[in-house]
């Protein structure tokens, strides 16, 4: 670990002055940063704790706007009683994540962040175009069943891990950044980058913008929805895929669908194939599956992942038919 | 409380544990310590060919570079543990400019603080000349080493299986797997008027103390090994680990303690692991489902630098009664560190093979795979024609499947399901483990505040030696259990064996029982003698009971008042414990820090434990995930000392045989020729959701041939048929046979 400064900010407005500084790394939960400096994947030249500002640690799941601020802990907002009821995706991704422990100290802001799980990239001596840019990617002749189909490039194949992240794909949510120079909202499918192009940047954040709160906008489709998270090991394990599905029924008739796909692609991934599938069907087990495949009709398999095309596939149509009964 | 033999008592340690009391080696502390970082090989063979170490020593606090190029040349040598040494490998870092492995050790940094050498250690800058290199038996051009001497024939297993009218024939293939002990590789190293003291965690503090003395070229006597607790071993911490040599050198070159803690990542590789196995077993039956034909042909990985294996064909052609049995082993080497002993090394990996063959021959038959397997029980051992010590496994298949509930399978693939169409499959395996046994000394003392201490170096890797071998003490001399204090793991203690092939309590046992039998002979003889409150009793008419001497007449005096009838107002006893059939001189090699074994087939007897193990698996019928919802093993091991301790151990061996079943392996990048998945989010165990329901039976045996006090093999067996149980209900409930390990999703998709 590189040597670095800390400074814990008394307000929110020196916190925007010190997050200027060339080299600046926010800390908020930690649980992420701290191991990523440890092994030396980031190396900040100041650190600017933010992780006491308490005004950025509430979240109000009631209005029309769900407001989550980005310091709220994930283990909190998975408790939501509101979220429970109105948006079960939202708070399962939650408590499918990590652990009980992790989820009590990390915020959803940070979790939003969270670096891939790559292990080329974690392990700090193989060739990775997002650790050190232009060394290439090892992961493109090496073990890839956790690779992307998705998003995809000869640069990086990595997997963007969050559950959360993938769940918020699946609604209208946005993220608040704001600055010394102000605030801006940035769309949620515009705050992640495909690592393809130049995996080294990661987001559309600038430098010195500190995310203060996500934003979803409130839906019917939130109660008939779910996170289904299919992994190696029932507890504390990424997800091999995952599907979040939310829907509008009629009856048995697919009003609307939001449909998001994790442990697949290199950025938080909305399916739009999968959704225009399932829209103005009749839901059952084949045209759930046919939406599912639909899905995937577009992801290009690497040597060790193709079995996530059915999988996948499968975990759409379990997510809808278990989302369609919510109701 | 009555602390006596088959009393389920709690651990002796166990406040200590939870509490946070305990101390584990990084916990060890010495004034002025200064602390290490290792440097470890990104290349996984070659040579070094530049050395710069101006921008590690330029960072502020360091105190020492250690490479090839300043390490030196005056340590004496220690050789592999295989080769009758101490060290985990016959290969010693920074001794030349050689690479032979990813992650090998190729610095060691020295500095004031842990932060200040790991920033040095990743500063330090080395330059290879890079060969491309192997870590995967699967590669391509790996060539075979065949293993000529333990081939064992029994009859002509070609010729009966050519006649067999029932045959199954197919190869099995596990992972490298690691340890993963919670507790990380550390070393604190000491040197105090040219006397080392070493705080390791250890399973053998007798053998580092050997082999530190002969690298350092000092006495035994002037190397103090200390290892109190131990955060699980499972093998890992058994043999003498480089990175102790180096910090033990690094704190003589810089006169003050230094520290190691080795990060997880790196205990890929500077230990020892499972390594791969591919097993081909073939059976031939009659269409009764007599066996009349096995032929198990081992393959397993070992590393260029060395040769060892693992592949249990010693114990697979000793489970069925089969007149004509081929085996052979053979290994192929591989460019990474020495693999090493992992629980059940031989066992766990070729049990997975054996026993998925076992039930593919059930299949074939039509019979279900308990009625096969008991219908060729052996009377004898197979390969010798030797009786066996004892041998319960029938008893324990019948208490198994009562227990599990066997009897409510039906036997048809995909015939079993849950309501809402989750697949239910049943399946079983044998397990076994071998007693072998070690020499073992034992001190034990009793005092007069009423405490009896009972002292010997073998080690409580975490199973509950610490409370067992003061069982066996208290249980001669009747003695509650909260009068018993327990001293192990410390190379200043009467020799206890190594800590592995689950030796302990039967040796160290048989020790202690000896040295207590002594010490209860010198209580008699005070207690008769002249001024003894016995005065002139026949010695053979007083009974040991609640911390008394109770005569024939019910006359009953506490060890105490007896103690007061001695010279010195206490008595001590040692004992030195061996096999019946093992020679002295070979008994005090092992006392010295040697690694002398008898058995588990000796002269006379065939000496095994034996288990029949139970797995239900829950199988979603789209997503395809697996899991274990209940896992049932009943086990025969001869005398329980302690029926808690030896439970947990027994349901701790079959979580982790879920564990290696589901999603256990050591993720090979074949272009790089290293283990990837170095950490706990990429290697994965078993979380607690991941188990369901565990019962461990223990099934009632005697054995009074395997040692003094009747007590075979517990750590390990646990472990050993539960891949296959897994892998077998797999089957049951999906049709499909899943010849690796781990069984993933995707095997399963269809």
């Amino acid at each position: 670990m590189q040597p670095f400064t800390y400074a814990r900010p008394a307000s929110l407005t020196e916190a925007f002055t010190l997050a200027q500084q060339p080299g600046a790394a926010l800390l908020a939960g930690g649980t992420t940063m701290v191991d990523l400096m440890r092994g030396d994947l980031t190396a900040p030249s100041s650190i600017v704790d933010i992780g006491h500002l308490n005004e950025l640690a509430a979240f109000d799941t009631s209005g029309p706007v769900l407001r989550f601020g980005a310091l709220a802990r994930m283990a909190d907002v998975a408790e939501d009683a509101t979220l429970l009821s109105a948006y079960p995706a939202l708070a399962e991704s939650l408590q499918l994540a990590a652990s009980q422990q992790l989820r009590n100290a990390a915020t959803v802001g940070g979790n939003m962040l969270q670096r891939t799980r790559c292990v080329y990239f974690r392990d700090g001596v193989s060739a990775c175009n997002k650790r050190v840019p232009g060394s290439g990617c090892s992961a493109l002749d090496g073990i890839t069943r956790d690779m992307a189909l998705f998003a995809t490039s000869e640069k990086c194949i990595a997997t963007y891990p969050g559950d959360w992240g993938n769940a918020l794909a699946a609604f209208d949510t946005s993220v608040e950044v704001s600055s010394a120079s102000g605030t801006r909202t940035i769309p949620f499918a515009e705050l992640h980058v495909a690592y393809g192009d130049d995996p080294a940047v990661e987001t559309t954040l600038r430098r010195g913008e500190i995310i203060t709160a996500i934003l979803v906008q409130a839906t019917p489709a939130g109660r008939c929805s779910t996170y289904l998270k299919v992994r190696d090991r029932q507890s504390y394990a990424y997800a091999v895929v995952s599907a979040t599905v939310a829907l509008e029924m009629q009856g048995d008739v697919v009003q609307s669908a939001r449909v998001s796909l994790g442990g697949v692609a290199t950025k938080p991934w909305r399916s739009h194939a999968a959704e225009a599938a399932l829209t103005g069907v009749t839901l059952n087990e084949q045209t759930a599956l046919a939406a599912g495949h639909a899905g995937f009709a577009d992801a290009r398999p690497l040597a060790e992942n193709g079995f996530k095309i059915e999988l996948g596939a499968r975990a759409v149509a379990r997510a809808a038919l278990v989302a369609s009964k919510r109701i | 409380m009555d602390g006596s033999i088959g009393t389920p008592i709690p651990r002796r340690d166990a406040m200590a544990k939870a509490t946070g009391a305990a101390q584990y080696a990084a916990d060890f502390g010495h004034t002025g310590t200064a602390y290490a970082a290792l440097k470890l090989s990104s290349v996984a063979r070659g040579r070094i060919t530049r050395v710069d170490t101006a921008a590690a020593e330029a960072v502020p606090g360091v105190q020492l570079v250690l490479t090839h190029r300043d390490m030196n040349q005056d340590l004496g040598a220690e050789t592999f543990i295989m080769k009758g040494g101490h060290m985990q490998s016959s290969f010693m870092p920074l001794t030349s400019d050689e690479v032979h492995y990813s992650g090998q050790i190729v610095g060691l940094v020295v500095a004031d603080t842990t932060e200040a050498a790991e920033q040095a250690a990743r500063v330090l800058n080395l330059e290879y000349a890079a060969q491309h290199g192997f870590a995967s038996i699967d590669d391509p051009g790996r060539t075979k080493n065949t293993v000529e001497k333990p081939e064992i024939t029994v009859g002509d297993a070609d010729a009966a299986m050519a006649k067999a009218p029932v045959r199954v024939d197919q190869e099995y293939s596990t992972p490298a797997q690691h340890h993963n002990p919670m507790e990380l590789y550390a070393t604190t190293a000491s040197w105090n008027d040219g006397k080392l003291t070493v705080h390791s965690p250890s399973q053998w503090v007798m053998g580092q103390r050997a082999a530190l003395a002969t690298i350092f070229g000092i006495a035994a006597e002037e190397v103090h090994v200390v290892s109190p607790y131990i955060g699980g071993a499972f093998g890992c911490k058994a043999t003498l680990l480089p990175h102790t040599v180096l910090v033990a050198a690094a704190a003589r070159r810089l006169g003050r303690p230094v520290k190691l803690v080795v990060p997880r990542d790196a205990m890929f590789t500077v230990g020892s692991f499972r390594p791969a196995t591919r097993n081909r077993i073939a059976f031939g039956a009659e269409r009764d489902g007599t066996m009349v034909a096995m032929v198990h042909e081992a393959v397993g990985q070992t590393a260029e630098v060395d040769h060892i294996a693992f592949p249990g064909t010693n114990v697979t052609s000793r489970m069925y009664d089969i007149a004509n049995i081929k085996t052979s082993e053979s290994t192929i080497a591989t460019d990474v560190n020495t693999p090493g002993f992992q629980r059940a090394p031989a066992e766990a990996s070729s049990f997975f093979a054996f026993e998925s063959a076992v039930d593919e021959l059930a299949v074939a038959l039509g019979m279900d795979p308990i009625e096969l397997r008991i219908k060729n029980e052996p009377k004898v051992d197979p390969v010798k024609g030797l009786p066996w010590s004892s041998r319960s496994l029938v008893q324990c298949y019948r208490r198994g499947a009562e227990l599990f509930g066997w009897d409510k399978r039906t036997p048809g693939v995909g015939s079993m399901q849950t309501d809402d169409g989750v697949l239910i499959g049943y399946g079983c395996a044998t397990a076994t483990y071998p007693s072998a046994m070690v020499p073992a000394a034992a001190h034990v003392a009793l005092s007069a505040d009423g405490l009896l201490r009972v002292r010997t170096s073998a080690h409580d890797v975490g199973t509950g030696a610490y409370t067992v071998l003061g069982q066996v003490a208290a249980d001669v001399l009747g003695i509650a259990d909260e009068h018993v204090r327990v001293e192990l793991g410390d190379s200043d203690l009467p020799s206890g064996p190594m800590s592995g092939g689950s030796v302990t309590t039967g040796s160290a046992g048989s020790a202690v029982h000896m040295a207590a039998m002594a010490l209860r002979e010198k209580l008699l003889l005070v207690a008769t003698a002249a001024k003894g409150p016995f005065a002139g009793r026949d010695p053979a008419t007083l009974q040991f009971a609640s911390g008394h001497v109770v005569g024939a007449d019910g006359t009953a005096h506490s060890l105490a008042d007896i103690l007061k009838a001695s010279p010195a107002g206490s008595l001590d006893a040692s004992a030195e414990w061996k096999p019946d059939l093992m020679d002295a001189e070979k008994m005090q090699a092992s006392l010295l820090g040697g690694f002398a074994l008898e058995g588990p087939v000796t002269k006379t007897h065939a000496i095994y434990s034996f288990g029949a193990q139970f797995a239900e698996v829950r199988v979603d019928p789209l997503l395809r995930t697996i899991r274990v919802s209940r896992m049932v093993g009943a086990f025969a091991c001869g005398r329980i000392i302690n029926p808690r301790t030896a439970r947990s151990n027994l349901a701790g061996g079959m979580v982790w045989g879920a564990s290696f079943a589901l999603l256990e392996q050591s993720q090979v990048d074949h272009p790089r020729a290293r283990f990837a998945n170095q950490d706990l989010a990429g290697y994965h165990i078993s979380s607690c959701a991941d188990i369901g329901e565990v019962t461990a039976e223990i099934v009632d045996e005697t054995d009074t041939v395997v040692n003094a006090i009747g007590a075979k093999a517990v750590g390990e067996i646990g472990i050993v048929g539960m891949p296959a149980a897994i892998a077998n209900a797999v089957y049951h409930a999906t049709g499909i046979r899943v010849r690796k390990t781990p069984i993933l999703i995707e095997d399963l998709l269809g």
